[in-house]
């Protein structure tokens, strides 16, 4: 705020003050007052009006200018009425005042949302685990028929339903880890754990579509401990490891190359797949929520929700994680676990 | 033959542990009451507990602390929650193994075993027809002379030797290499068992392992 631009805001009274002092001048000519008199009544009059419009506008200038101030500044807006400088003026307290409810009414509503997704994620969470027990059921009703009739084996709608049984699974994961990864909850637990444990509970899981490709694994130097949580570590591999099955290349069968190396500040866990690869021009957009590109177009099951997760997961647990890619060749995640220093000075 | 108790309160998989077990060669036992679930427990006579976490009136972990207090049985915990801090939890309150459901089968047969072996104080070395197995060097002992087995002929030769005379598929031996990190397919899995045969006929045992068409191998 300007004085300039104060005084332009004001020009409807300046004007009417104005002709007001003319009028008056002319009249007070017109009644033969002494022409001395007039003009230092005018001056008088000026004057006083222009020290009134400085005070006035010193005092809007002293609740304005540091409002504005920290409005820049602020990172969240919202938090502005915190910030409100004290006015002096009258207008300036109906501001505050309209600021103060308003920011109170929106931090009601937002608590209210709050409260209810919280209560949407404790029911997911609890859904994901009810939901789990007719899948457990439903893995050993499948194992205990091919023990009962020995001949069974050969029966191919057992690996059929097994295979379905799984993708159930999955994406019954897929949901718990989203409605985890949306929230600030802290329901991780990071400890010291062998990239080995990980990646093989992993691999087993994924074994029946594995071997149903005929796929590869080499996994070489994961003899290393890191430091995360477990279960969403296993989670993360899993969705590269599904994303591996799903966009397979057409030409050759599926080669995964697992590896990890140490370095002084991180150690990089590698997740390399020969896969159709993803276009250079898709490449940024990988981690974006929804997100299905063209690799996704071609195929019926890409949501664009499993690489979102993941990216939100790492960030969560404090992992570094990286893509690169070339079409029709591979594709590599690189993740990058910090060495706790703490931990290795005790 | 081994007893195992298992305290679920889904009838449906209860049941269907209960004839996994039993197919299995375990003996099965299953608590349907679960109002007095605590003072049942602490008077079994089973060898091993399969303990689910979340139970009608109590739950598991609450069990597990109460029972460890007059009881050392191994338990396992069936748990459907899959927080990592479940797992940390009911470690800390005495289970011996911890699993995640929805499990894989063959898995938690595989844990089964593993519990009941490390908590039953026999000795380390079996003996097979004249062989003595030493898993720790990997190595089979006959009076003559002694082979030395890699690790996934180790792993496939001691998963027969578990269950003898019975026929193991060969995707349960693949269960067993891959609960390895051993990550290996499906004719690499034909490779290593003519291998670990033309071992065990070099010992003087040329037909240990039979193949039964389309059903796996029975180590006779």
């Amino acid at each position: 705020m300007t004085y300039a631009s104060y005084i332009k805001d004001k020009y409807f009274v300046l004007i009417i003050r104005a002709v007001a002092v003319l009028t008056a001048a002319v009249f007070l000519v017109a009644f033969r007052v002494n022409a001395g008199a007039v003009i230092a009544m005018s001056v008088i009059f000026v004057i006083g009006t222009l020290i009134a419009d400085i005070i006035d506008y010193k005092r809007k200038k002293d609740f304005y200018e540091p409002l504005l101030c920290s409005l820049r500044d602020l990172d969240k807006k919202y938090l502005l009425s915190e910030m409100l400088p004290g006015p002096s003026f009258l207008e300036g307290k109906i501001l505050s005042d309209v600021l103060l409810s308003c920011s109170k009414s929106m931090a009601d509503q937002v608590a209210s949302y709050r409260l209810l997704n919280k209560e949407f994620r404790e029911y997911i969470e609890m859904w994901v685990h009810e939901a789990k027990l007719p899948v457990a059921t439903l893995e050993l009703i499948c194992k205990n028929s091919v023990d009962f009739r020995q001949d069974s084996e050969d029966d191919p709608s057992v690996p059929k339903i097994r295979n379905q049984i799984k993708r159930l699974d999955d994406y019954i994961e897929n949901v718990l880890y989203y409605a985890r990864s949306e929230n600030a909850e802290k329901d991780y637990i990071i400890k010291n754990i062998s990239l080995q444990k990980i990646f093989g509970n992993v691999a087993v899981k994924n074994r029946d579509a594995l071997q149903a490709e005929d796929a590869e694994i080499r996994a070489s130097g994961l003899d290393v401990t890191v430091l995360t949580d477990g279960k969403w570590m296993e989670f993360i591999i899993g969705q590269l490891m599904a994303n591996s099955l799903k966009y397979m290349s057409l030409e050759r069968p599926l080669v995964i190359t697992v590896t990890a190396e140490k370095t002084p500040e991180y150690t990089v866990l590698s997740y390399r797949d020969n896969g159709m690869g993803i276009p250079e021009e898709d490449l940024p957009n990988i981690f974006e929520k929804s997100f299905t590109g063209t690799n996704g177009h071609k195929n019926p099951g890409s949501t664009g929700m499993g690489l979102y997760i993941v990216n939100n997961l790492c960030r969560r647990l404090g992992h570094g994680i990286k893509v690169s890619s070339v079409k029709d060749e591979y594709t590599e995640f690189r993740i990058f676990f910090s060495e706790d220093k703490h931990l290795k000075m005790s | 033959m081994n007893k195992i108790l298992i305290i679920e309160d889904d009838k449906t998989l209860r049941d269907e542990l209960s004839l996994l077990l039993t197919n299995a060669g375990y003996s099965a036992e299953k608590v349907t009451d679960f109002s007095a679930v605590d003072t049942l427990i602490k008077n079994t006579d089973a060898d091993l507990l399969l303990l689910d976490i979340n139970l009608p009136n109590s739950n598991g972990e609450a069990l597990l602390q109460e029972f460890r207090k007059v009881k050392d049985t191994p338990v396992i915990m069936l748990t459907s929650r899959t927080g990592e801090l479940d797992e940390v939890l009911s470690m800390s309150y005495g289970a011996d193994d911890d699993i995640t459901k929805p499990y894989n089968p063959t898995i938690l047969l595989l844990r089964i075993s593993a519990v009941l072996k490390r908590t039953r104080k026999t000795g380390q070395e079996k003996v097979y027809k004249g062989i003595r197995i030493n898993s720790l060097k990997g190595s089979l002992t006959s009076e003559t002379r002694e082979i030395l087995l890699t690790k996934n002929e180790m792993l496939i030769f001691q998963t027969l030797l578990d269950r003898p005379g019975e026929i193991v598929s060969r995707d349960d031996l693949m269960t067993v290499l891959w609960d390895n990190n051993e990550f290996i397919n499906d004719n690499a899995l034909s490779v290593n068992i003519s291998r670990l045969r033309s071992k065990l006929s070099d010992l003087g045992l040329p037909d240990a392992i039979e193949t039964r068409k389309k059903q796996g191998y029975v180590l006779r």
